[in-house]
């Protein structure tokens, strides 16, 4: 049917420990019953638990369905990776849409403020 | 500790050159940068593993162990070496030697946290738990750290699991761990979560299920929050262990109430209630019903708890939850199994499923909801319910064909929701040949129109009338299976390589094709629709049948090599252990479950690894792969004994877990809409295992017999017979013959097999028929058989000589003769056209293929038996020459057995002969034919033609390379004198 796989990361001095959508996949014949809302929110509760400051993802700037959806869940664009995803042969193929949600710890939302220019996939952690 | 606590280490500042050589895979420049080095300082070992490293990497494995091991006796303890030489020794396959190495360091520097924690790791490397246990309490008491306590708890759960006695692991092992666990409990020690996960995990493991639920409804089990609803999930599980019904049933109301849309406690909730139903359940007179509350325990609350539900999700205005309306029909399906006259309450299925469809019928998953609840309905019911559910698909006005489509995509998907299930329930199937034509037609006309609603849709998406496409496909299938009208084939083939180019990423259009192609015998194209896949890592093993089945056998030799590639990389990727190269790889996850206290993954790691070493597809794949590279390359581009030598091929080993092989096959990755009764059944499955064993056993059999041949071969060649004589034996003399015995018992219950009146044929989209039947059918099996049974033979006249041993050598001339006549049978079943053209349609004749690989494989292994036989023939030979020269019988006869093995060799080079001639005669053929000029009336025609043309074009190539290799083992013929 569908799968979110996750993990929390990053230096919690920095404020900067958070939860990070590793993939998000639901089959052709189960879309459209909010079952990757429903992933989602999962994540986020569990990333709450754990005191993350927000949950982050990648996601191909071309894949505007799933851009549009993480929208309607809350996130925005936090800064663009240039060529983050790679064709099997090596070659870059795409960028990348860092996408944020603050979470109730990060009172502010300073984790979600843009950043002003696209960064490189060897700057990021 | 040496390096890392200087900021300027004088050493690093030197060392770092060769690292970043090694870096970037200058490996020359880095030993020669090391050597520099150490001539400068002599005692900078360091130096001297980096160029090990690049020693290693550049092919010198020798020199770089002796290098390492210089550097390893020194027992070194600077950061810099020891990490060195794990690099290396992994790179070598040597993790053990990295234990080694970190038990002289810790021996050395005994409070060093650092050295403990890797000799840690180094034991989790190769397993080695008790140690592990051991290395955990050490570093805890260096360093009282939770973390480390629970390593060597870990462990100790790990020898559990891992104890070939189980009751060493429930009195020894787990209530060790226990107490481990219950100290720090007691001293309120317990920090993390992993560590209560921990602690559940030993209380499951020793069945203290009672136990477990005080843990995780306790205060520890506060501690459970990585998963969602963690703590009532485990909570339901041991009540079911406990069978603990009320409390099962309660939870499962609570969870309900909290979620109406999750189907598994629906069915934790029916279960419970008729347990609890059944065993009289009444509530005690005093206190709360059960631990979790208020039970059901009858029909009557069951209904009306669901009609709530019901309730609830009606009066929402939108959005509506699935799970109720699903629940009633489960319910129903439940009271009817036990012939409850409340069934009746609930209403008529009919009118539920119309009332869903009109809800839910939308969306794609309406399908399968509904689809496991169409045996509620009647057969008289069926036409009914698919005209009530078209009655409200909204279609548009009729065409001038009467044909009327959606406007829209959710139109779309409702009348193909219908479609589906008029399938599902044989509504098509049961239709004539002209009601399945224009059943197609409409189909098409379907999909075709529905192709305007994905005009943006991107390459990786499916486009929304595809399912149309895939059912037409399938009816030309019906329709060709039963009329056998080939070009019902050849259409259906044409329909889904259109398929391919409106929706290229469909995995569906794509496994199809792949399993039409293979059926036809034509695997050039299937390369590519495979690697278009792009499955991954483990579905190599579970959809690798596909191609392996047909890989070797269609005789595209280049392309099966490939196809076995895709499935062995996927196999070394994943692998951890012993049984491929790459050991490292998996207890790398392992050791990283461990740093993260993922303890409970661990256990799920290890029987993951099971499950892939011992699948039956890998074994299968392994064994095709040596095969294959024997008939490809032994005797061609090396030596028969070189080539099993590189394949570390050793025939007296059984490699193959036979006892608990799997099968990892997804025999349901095809979509199917094939009503109940033309499914796939166990008993199938059960047959298929059984064929795919049988075909492995005589595979592998052949192999470890084409390798004592080798050896056979090898030691009977003079430059060796001093050394077998001084042995007094030739290698292990008993296994051939029990080899060549089961070879033969094996193709005993083989012969068995397939005349085994009358086997269930598979569903067409179930397993695939194994190469067995057409094997055995070809003669090839027997033939290998005789020829296996000449070495013993051979093996009885060189010890007798060639005096006195005329019965022998007539026996053995005998064999020879009916070898030659088999030989010649077997091509005789190759002989036929591939593909013939009609009028309007051709026809595959694609089995005369198949003989054809057969007869080649034979081929190979009688030139190497034969080889052998000339190896044993020719010294008698000459023997007797030198005889005959020094008696001067001028007119004495040749030995039969001499004259019985040219006779052999000369007819089988004629057969050769003939057989190349066959092959040539079928390519020109193949080629002559044209295919354009076929009369094809459909508008589709030429997607047609393209199938067509990828059949015809890999036929040719087939034949080429069966061509080719025929040839080079025709010449090795030739060159075989005694």
């Amino acid at each position: 049917m569908g799968y979110i796989m996750g993990k929390a990361e990053g230096s919690v001095a920095r404020e900067e420990w958070h939860g990070h959508v590793t993939a998000l996949s639901v089959a052709p014949e189960f879309r459209r019953l909010g079952l990757a809302a429903k992933l989602m929110e999962m994540l986020e509760e569990i990333s709450e638990r754990k005191g993350g400051f927000f949950v982050d993802l990648f996601v191909r700037v071309s894949n505007q369905v799933a851009v549009n959806m993480y929208k309607q869940l809350g996130y925005s664009v936090y800064r663009t990776v240039i060529e983050y995803y790679s064709a099997s042969n090596g070659e870059p193929d795409e960028d990348a849409y860092d996408m944020r949600k603050a979470l109730s710890r990060d009172t502010e939302k300073k984790s979600i403020i843009p950043l002003p220019h696209p960064v490189r996939p060897e700057d990021i952690e | 500790m040496a390096a890392r606590g200087h900021v300027q280490d004088p050493n690093d500042r030197r060392l770092r050159p060769i690292y970043d050589y090694l870096d970037n895979g200058n490996n020359k420049m880095a030993i020669q940068q090391a050597d520099k080095l150490l001539k400068k300082h002599k005692e900078l070992h360091c130096a001297k593993v980096l160029k090990a490293i690049g020693l290693q990497r550049t092919g010198k494995q020798d020199e770089a162990f002796t290098l390492a091991q210089e550097v390893t006796v020194l027992e070194p303890t600077d950061d810099n070496s020891l990490q060195a030489l794990t690099i290396l020794y992994r790179e070598m396959h040597r993790p053990e030697l990295v234990t080694k190495l970190y038990e002289a360091a810790v021996r050395k520097v005994p409070t060093s946290e650092e050295y403990h924690s890797h000799l840690f790791m180094a034991y989790a490397r190769v397993g080695e738990y008790k140690k592990m246990q051991q290395a955990g309490m050490a570093l805890f008491k260096i360093v009282p750290k939770n973390p480390y306590y629970f390593w060597s708890v870990m462990s100790l759960v790990m020898q559990a699991i891992s104890a070939q006695d189980e009751k060493l692991s429930q009195t020894m092992f787990l209530p060790l761990a226990e107490r481990m666990v219950e100290k720090m409990v007691k001293e309120e020690k317990i920090e993390a979560e992993a560590e209560v996960q921990l602690y559940f995990m030993i209380l499951e493991r020793l069945g203290k299920f009672v136990e477990a639920l005080e843990v995780v409804q306790g205060p520890l089990g506060e501690k459970l929050t990585s998963e969602l609803q963690s703590r009532e999930n485990k909570s339901m599980k041991l009540y079911r262990r406990l069978e603990r019904w009320p409390e099962c049933n309660a939870l499962s109301c609570k969870l309900l109430l909290k979620n109406p849309d999750d189907w598994q406690f629906y069915l934790l909730y029916f279960d419970s209630l008729f347990q609890v139903i059944d065993q009289n359940w009444t509530p005690p007179l005093e206190g709360a019903p059960s631990a979790e509350g208020e039970v059901h325990a009858s029909v009557a609350q069951s209904i009306s708890f669901i009609n709530e539900r019901l309730a609830t999700e009606e009066a929402k205005e939108s959005k509506h939850l699935r799970g109720p309306y699903l629940a009633r029909l489960e319910l129903i399906r439940r009271l009817r199994e036990r012939s409850c006259p409340e069934a009746m309450q609930l209403g008529e299925p009919l009118e539920h499923m119309f009332q869903f469809f009109v809800k839910f019928g939308d969306k794609p998953c309406c399908i399968t909801d509904l689809k496991i609840f169409l045996d509620l309905l009647t057969p008289d019911q069926h036409v009914q319910f698919i005209n009530r559910l078209m009655e409200v698909v909204p279609l548009g006005m009729a065409g001038e064909e009467g044909e009327a489509f959606p406007a829209d995509t959710r139109a779309l998907q409702r009348h193909l929701c219908v479609t589906q299930l008029s399938r599902s329930l044989g509504l098509q199937h049961a239709l004539n040949t002209g009601g399945k034509l224009s059943l197609i037609k409409e189909l098409k006309a379907h999909y075709h129109h529905g192709l305007q609603f994905g005009t943006s849709c991107l390459k990786t998406e499916l486009q929304f009338s595809d399912m149309y496409c895939l059912m037409a496909a399938h009816v030309y299938l019906d329709l060709w299976k039963e009329t056998g009208n080939q070009s019902m084939l050849w259409q259906c083939m044409g329909l889904l390589e259109e398929g391919l180019t409106h929706s290229s990423s469909n995995a569906q259009f794509k496994l199809l094709l792949l399993l039409l192609y293979c059926r036809l015998g034509a695997f050039e194209p299937v390369v590519d629709l495979y690697a278009s896949l792009d499955a991954k890592h483990v579905q190599h093993d579970t959809i690798g049948y596909l191609l392996t089945r047909y890989a070797e056998s269609l005789g595209q030799f280049a392309a099966a090599s490939q196809s076995c590639n895709f499935s062995l990389r996927a196999y070394e990727d994943l692998f951890l252990a012993e049984l491929l190269i790459d050991a490292d790889k998996t207890s790398e996850y392992i050791i990283q479950a461990y740093k993260y206290g993922a303890f409970e993954k661990i256990p799920e790691f290890i029987a993951f690894r099971n499950r892939l070493e011992h699948s039956l597809h890998f074994a299968q794949v392994r064994t095709e792969r040596m095969l294959l590279d024997l008939f490809l390359e032994a005797d061609i581009s090396s030596s028969l004994e070189e080539s099993i030598k590189s394949m570390s091929l050793c025939p007296e080993e059984d490699d193959i877990p036979w006892e608990n092989l799997r099968d990892n096959r997804d025999l349901t990755v095809f979509v199917n809409w094939s009503p109940a009764d033309r499914q796939l059944k166990e008993e199938h499955k059960q047959c298929s295992v059984e064929e795919e064993t049988l075909w492995l056993r005589l595979r592998s059999l052949t192999l470890r017999l084409i390798g004592c041949v080798s050896s056979l071969t090898h030691s009977s060649t003079p430059h060796n017979s001093e050394k077998t004589t001084e042995n007094g034996v030739t290698t292990k003399p008993l296994v051939f013959p029990s080899l060549l015995s089961q070879l033969e018992n094996t193709l005993n219950q083989a012969v068995q097999f397939t005349e085994t009146p009358p086997r269930a044929e598979y569903p067409f989209l179930g397993p695939v028929a194994s190469r067995l039947v057409q094997a055995v059918s070809s003669g090839c099996c027997q033939c290998q058989l005789s020829m296996f049974q000449l070495p013993v033979h051979l093996q009885e006249l060189q010890s007798l000589g060639l005096d006195g041993s005329a019965e022998l050598q007539t026996q053995i001339s005998n064999l020879f003769k009916s070898i030659a006549a088999q030989l010649h049978d077997i091509l005789e079943k190759c002989k036929g056209d591939l593909l013939e053209v009609g009028d309007d349609q051709s026809r595959t004749q694609h089995w005369f293929l198949e003989n054809l690989v057969y007869f080649v494989e034979t081929v190979c292994i009688v030139l190497w038996v034969s080889q052998y036989c000339a190896s044993v023939l020719r010294p008698l030979k000459s023997t007797l020459q030198k005889k005959k020269k020094k008696k001067k019988e001028a007119s004495s006869v040749t030995p039969a057995v001499l004259l019985g093995f040219q006779e052999f060799s000369s007819s089988t080079q004629n057969l050769l002969k003939d057989a190349l001639e066959h092959i040539r005669s079928q390519e020109i053929t193949l080629s002559a034919l044209k295919l354009e000029a076929l009369k094809l009336e459909l508008v589709e025609a030429s997607f047609t033609k393209t199938a067509m043309e990828k059949v015809q074009s890999s036929y040719l190539r087939s034949l080429q390379e069966i061509g080719e290799l025929l040839k080079k083992r025709a010449d090795s013929f030739k060159s075989l004198k005694i």
